[in-house]
């Protein structure tokens, strides 16, 4: 009896240090056995930043279809391996961002990740990304605490937008350097007359990043610009009345906008029809995008975009028949045009797959070396020395970025951009509006 | 603009923001006060409104603020379909009930709004847009003294049918006693179907008036407006109308000046605020009465 229960308790040990051996190597085996690289999308297909997220999702589709019908992905045996596309809804919150990366890492055991727009709902599981080690190149969220921060690892995290310190500073120039003349010319008014510079912005991690760029920028390069009024309001806010009458009553030469496209468009728009703010609008990148051009309207006419991928334009130079060919590959499978974070999601897949291709693995750790050393050819945005590489501090891409000047077309009643700054990239000048009218110190 | 004008112009915000929420709280009010049910899914009703108006205006071009009658006339058949199959099954069941139907309610209007009508952010371009009035030092856009005017319409309109005819004095009763009202022959089941679809009606005039004045509006747009109108009618007392009109505006100019006097993050915050001065200073709120 006494030797029977020990032969089954070693059988039973035995069986269970078998499973265990056989069982370890099964869950780290890449899933480029059956041909196939998970990669998952976290998008907002629902919430307030639904349509900037089916946007991100429908281009990352696009970005598949591409490297598949070419072949797909050569590994280091030399087979080829499709890109499967999982997405992920975050819902545009960050317990639906915690739910979408757990189910997709968890779930549907993807190689890679790709996606996240704001930087609140992004944040809020970095966590889980640092727990689970999965390589992940965020394409929309922009704040740099996304690569930044330090209570968590976030070495296995990749950042593919430009920061908000990048487009902030880049925006403060070009106030500086155009927007301040062009006032002054029409003014009259000596060229050490002080720049009066109004913002208003969203109160999460993304507007005040936009902000503290700003300040700093004024503070550190000794601007001649005042912030005359700095105004915030809470995330997927619709009534920016109050607030923009108080920009108002401060008598701003221009107001800086960081906000979604579901805020910025009623932010200008209330601000000339309700409160008659007629003033030069300067707008974050992520409202490039034909959503934001349909809901201004007339009341567009003018303002500016800080941008790097427009639906409706592209800056001289070699990246414009890339941005073309996207457009139209795009336009032709869902009848829209995509908008920048599309554009960077779309890139998202093809470092991705590069960066697979390059580890010749799917080995998590592997990607995530190939990701570091990575030096790839630009594929639609101008990026700094037209390559895809990520810096070797905090792990971020570099883009040429540009600022676009909004024209109302009446045929279409929608506004249209042009590319005005920098000289290199433009295709024609800013411009002060006939019914612009320029703050005062009284 | 000098601070005076600058004041006006918060005040004018205040009140018209406080428009949208009188209605939606006058309704929801009018259906807790009747059939004392908490309905969380009462800011769906908003968004379905918007969007019916939306979509006749798109299709037929007419001037949206005379669709706004029949956006409510589809929001009391709407309410009254929505009151026979889901909330007349659970009343008198218990309050957990009924919130959780109404939560999955949000849900199912949600969902199905985006599925009918997607999820992409719209708008709508009131044929008054660009028009502004004189008003003192003030130059007013039009459409906002025609939501002010709309909203005193309705809530006049409201008081009326309330106070004089049979059916008003039947709801009142049952809002008043409902075991009272059903001694003396009123058919409450009736008056709950009424109560409702009017309710929902308001909240369609709610959402109607939202998006002429200009705001986009996409199928999550009730959410947080219903929310605030729960705490409208706590501020102003469960089931009392006028404490729904003054706690509306009250909420209105409150979050208005906090916006501008303390920021923008201030401005859902403030109205939290006043709410739990009220309750600690007078439980029963501005105009409730004991037992409600």
């Amino acid at each position: 009896m006494k030797y029977s229960v020990l032969f089954i308790a070693s059988i039973l040990i035995v069986a269970v240090f078998i499973a265990g051996c056989t069982q370890q190597p099964a869950t780290q085996q890449p899933s480029t056995t059956q041909g196939v690289i998970k990669v998952g999308v976290i998008a907002s297909l629902t919430g307030p930043a639904s349509n900037v997220g089916t946007n991100m999702w429908q281009s990352a589709q696009v970005a598949a279809d591409k490297i598949n019908s070419e072949g797909g992905v050569t590994l280091k045996d030399g087979s080829k391996a499709q890109i499967r596309l999982i997405v992920g809804d975050d819902e545009s919150t960050q317990q639906g961002g915690q739910k979408a990366a757990t189910k997709l890492i968890t779930d549907d055991k993807v190689d890679i990740l790709v996606g996240g727009y704001s930087s609140a709902v992004t944040s809020a599981y970095e966590q889980t990304i640092a727990e689970y080690r999965v390589p992940y190149i965020v394409t929309g969220a922009s704040s740099p605490i996304i690569t930044h921060r330090t209570d968590i690892d976030t070495s296995y995290i990749f950042h593919h937008c430009p920061t908000t310190d990048t487009y902030g500073q880049y925006t403060t120039m070009f106030i500086d350097q155009v927007v301040r003349s062009a006032v002054n010319k029409k003014l009259g008014a000596p060229a050490d007359r002080p720049f009066r510079l109004a913002m208003l912005y969203q109160d999460t991690a993304f507007g005040k990043g936009v902000q503290s760029a700003v300040n700093n920028t004024i503070m550190k390069d000794k601007l001649n610009i005042q912030l005359v009024s700095q105004q915030s309001f809470r995330m997927g806010e619709s009534d920016f009345r109050t607030p923009l009458t108080a920009i108002k009553a401060a008598n701003p030469d221009a107001v800086y906008i960081a906000a979604f496209p579901n805020e910025g468009a009623p932010i200008i728009t209330q601000a000339r029809r309700d409160i008659g703010l007629n003033t030069i609008f300067l707008n974050v990148e992520n409202n490039d995008n034909a959503q934001f051009y349909k809901d201004l309207g007339q009341y567009g006419e003018g303002a500016i975009i800080e941008s790097r991928f427009s639906p409706y334009t592209a800056p001289a130079g070699t990246v414009a028949d890339a941005q073309n060919a996207f457009k139209q590959s795009y336009f032709t499978k869902f009848g829209a045009y995509p908008d920048m974070m599309g554009a960077s999601t779309y890139e998202g897949i093809f470092i991705a797959s590069k960066a697979t291709e390059k580890a010749g693995t799917t080995d998590k750790a592997a990607v995530r070396q190939a990701l570091v050393s990575l030096q790839m050819p630009q594929v639609i945005e101008a990026m700094k020395d037209q390559t895809c590489s990520f810096s070797s501090d905090f792990r971020e891409s570099t883009f040429d970025l540009w600022m676009e000047q909004l024209s109302y077309n009446a045929t279409i009643g929608e506004t249209r951009p042009a590319i005005v700054w920098p000289d290199n990239l433009k295709t024609t000048d800013f411009v002060l509006p006939s019914w612009y009218v320029a703050g005062s110190s009284s | 603009m000098d601070n005076f004008g600058v004041f006006l112009q918060i005040i004018f915000w205040g009140l018209y923001a406080g428009c949208i929420y009188i209605l939606l709280a006058t309704g929801l009010n009018l259906i807790f006060g009747v059939m004392k049910i908490v309905n969380f899914a009462h800011g769906e009703f908003l968004m379905i409104g918007a969007y019916i108006t939306a979509t006749i205006f798109f299709i037929s071009g007419i001037n949206p603020y005379l669709i706004i009658l029949l956006s409510m006339l589809a929001l009391i058949g709407i309410g009254a379909v929505v009151e026979r199959f889901c909330f007349r099954p659970i009343l008198g069941t218990g309050k957990l009930n009924e919130i959780f139907l109404s939560i999955g309610l949000i849900y199912i209007f949600q969902n199905g709004a985006a599925i009918i009508w997607t999820d992409e952010w719209q708008s709508v371009k009131s044929p008054y847009d660009g028009i502004s009035l004189p008003f003192g030092s003030l130059s007013i856009p039009l459409d906002y003294i025609l939501i002010m005017f709309f909203t005193a319409a309705i809530i006049c309109g409201l008081y009326l049918f309330l106070k004089k005819t049979t059916i008003g004095m039947q709801m009142r009763a049952t809002s008043q006693n409902r075991k009272g009202a059903m001694l003396v022959g009123i058919d409450v089941e009736r008056i709950d179907v009424i109560s409702f679809g009017l309710g929902c009606a308001l909240a369609a005039a709610a959402g109607t008036l939202w998006i002429v004045s200009g705001q986009i509006f996409n199928p999550y747009m009730g959410s947080i407006p219903a929310i605030k109108a729960f705490a409208i009618i706590i501020l102003g007392g469960l089931g009392s109308i006028p404490g729904a009109i003054i706690g509306g505006l009250l909420m209105g100019l409150a979050e208005n000046g906090a916006a501008f006097l303390l920021g923008g993050i201030w401005k859902d915050a403030i109205s939290f605020v006043i709410l739990i001065i009220v309750l600690v200073v007078r439980p029963t709120g501005l105009f409730g009465e004991k037992g409600d």
